[in-house]
């Protein structure tokens, strides 16, 4: 037995109620059910109403087609706030990497890495931003220098 | 007696890994000053100046799977061996040894919805789908156990001849070949010399674990924050820092 209806899914395209996205299920004489996708004009071109855009919104009732786009762009909405939300995240996560990386280049440098100044490679390490790092490498830097100097002035 | 705790790290083949696990271990010790600490590393790594970062330090092969050669030769009764590409954020990183309770190993897991970030879980056996379920990139185990110190060795020997091609069973995807999670999943499901193995899962094992590709906005934070951070997804492993 072949049958052909419209999902009760069907919401407006349009604020003006113009166009419908709906989708017809057919099944055909060997029991084969298929799917289509459709997005209905109320009038074609030349004001003409369209037939199967009336039996939509005959068949499922123009209040139902309203809750379901309301429903939509509700969901659409949250969809779109979750995504950029992970796209935040993502980022988030890929900066703490580039960090992460330009800390361990720090602590290649001959003064830091042979530093055991403890405290200061500890505040290095938890830096927060590039600034940050900067300016304990620079200060672990400056103090091993110093104790060069003092060394180099001590034998003198 | 008290048992001995200590921590593992291995770094093997490519010189980011040492300088990675000198990352690690100096983290450690900015959260717990006491920390014991063992580093499995080649020689040709070694700097003599991270000597004092460690209460040992021992050479390992030239294998990418070398961490299982090092958690096999742990000196410590309580061993909590991590990932070198790893960094401490937390002091309770000194209590992970309370974290044992009555299991042999502890591992944290793989689950559903952690799956976005994983390489490989799930695969086609004989009997069907399989499923990783244990993550190795922390694992805390009873080295006094002699079932666990036999299952160590033999997961590191498994591994080591599965990828030297002297030992793969009949009906696994190749790509396995090359995972010690794939070892760890035939020990604990096919050897029955290890069903008696009490294979536990971290509570809360995000925070002694937490991949840094984790999205919190997928995955929450976990509560008490995170102990380890695990960046291993995103780094430049063969590159040279500098």
């Amino acid at each position: 037995m072949s049958y052909r209806k419209w999902m009760d899914n069907a919401f407006w395209e349009t604020d003006e109620k113009q166009m419908l996205n709906c989708i017809l299920e057919m099944e055909d004489d060997v029991g084969r059910v298929t799917r289509q996708v459709m997005k209905l004009r109320k009038t074609d071109d030349d004001g003409k109403e369209n037939p199967d855009f009336v039996e939509v919104v005959d068949q499922l009732g123009e209040e139902l087609i309203t809750e379901n786009t309301n429903e939509r762009n509700v969901r659409k909405k949250r969809e779109a706030e979750e995504d950029k939300q992970r796209q935040l995240e993502h980022a988030k996560a890929r900066k703490l990497e580039q960090l992460f990386n330009y800390k361990l280049e720090a602590f290649e440098i001959d003064d830091i890495k042979n530093s055991k100044n403890r405290q200061l490679k500890s505040k290095l390490r938890r830096a927060k931003n590039r600034v940050e790092v900067d300016l304990y490498a620079i200060m672990i830097v400056m103090e091993e220098m110093k104790k060069r100097e003092e060394e180099e002035n001590g034998t003198d | 007696m008290e048992p001995t705790k200590g921590y593992v790290l291995v770094a093997s083949c490519k010189i980011n890994f040492y300088r990675y696990a000198i990352n690690l271990a100096e983290s450690i010790l900015d959260y717990n000053p006491d920390a014991k600490m063992t580093l499995f590393c080649e020689e040709w790594m070694f700097e003599e100046l991270h000597r004092d970062l460690f209460e040992n330090v021992y050479w390992c092969d030239n294998h990418y799977r070398a961490k299982l050669q090092g958690m096999s030769k742990s000196p410590y009764d309580l061993t909590f061996y991590v990932d070198v590409d790893m960094e401490c954020e937390h002091e309770d990183i000194a209590l992970v040894f309370d974290e044992l309770g009555e299991s042999d190993v502890m591992f944290s897991a793989l689950t559903d919805d952690r799956e976005y970030t994983y390489a490989e879980r799930r695969f086609d056996s004989p009997e069907g789908k399989q499923i990783f379920d244990l993550c190795g990139g922390v694992c805390l185990y009873d080295m006094r156990k002699p079932i666990v110190r036999q299952f160590m060795h033999d997961w590191w020997e498994l591994t080591r001849r599965m990828m030297n091609r002297e030992w793969f069973p009949e009906g696994y995807n190749e790509s396995l070949r090359s995972w010690d999670q794939f070892t760890l999943w035939w020990l604990v499901n096919k050897e029955d010399k290890y069903k008696d193995l009490k294979v536990g899962i971290f509570e809360n094992d995000l925070r002694w674990n937490y991949y840094n590709a984790l999205n919190p906005a997928i995955t929450p934070t976990p509560e008490g924050g995170i102990v380890l951070r695990h960046y291993s997804c995103g780094l430049d492993k063969d590159g040279f820092i500098l």
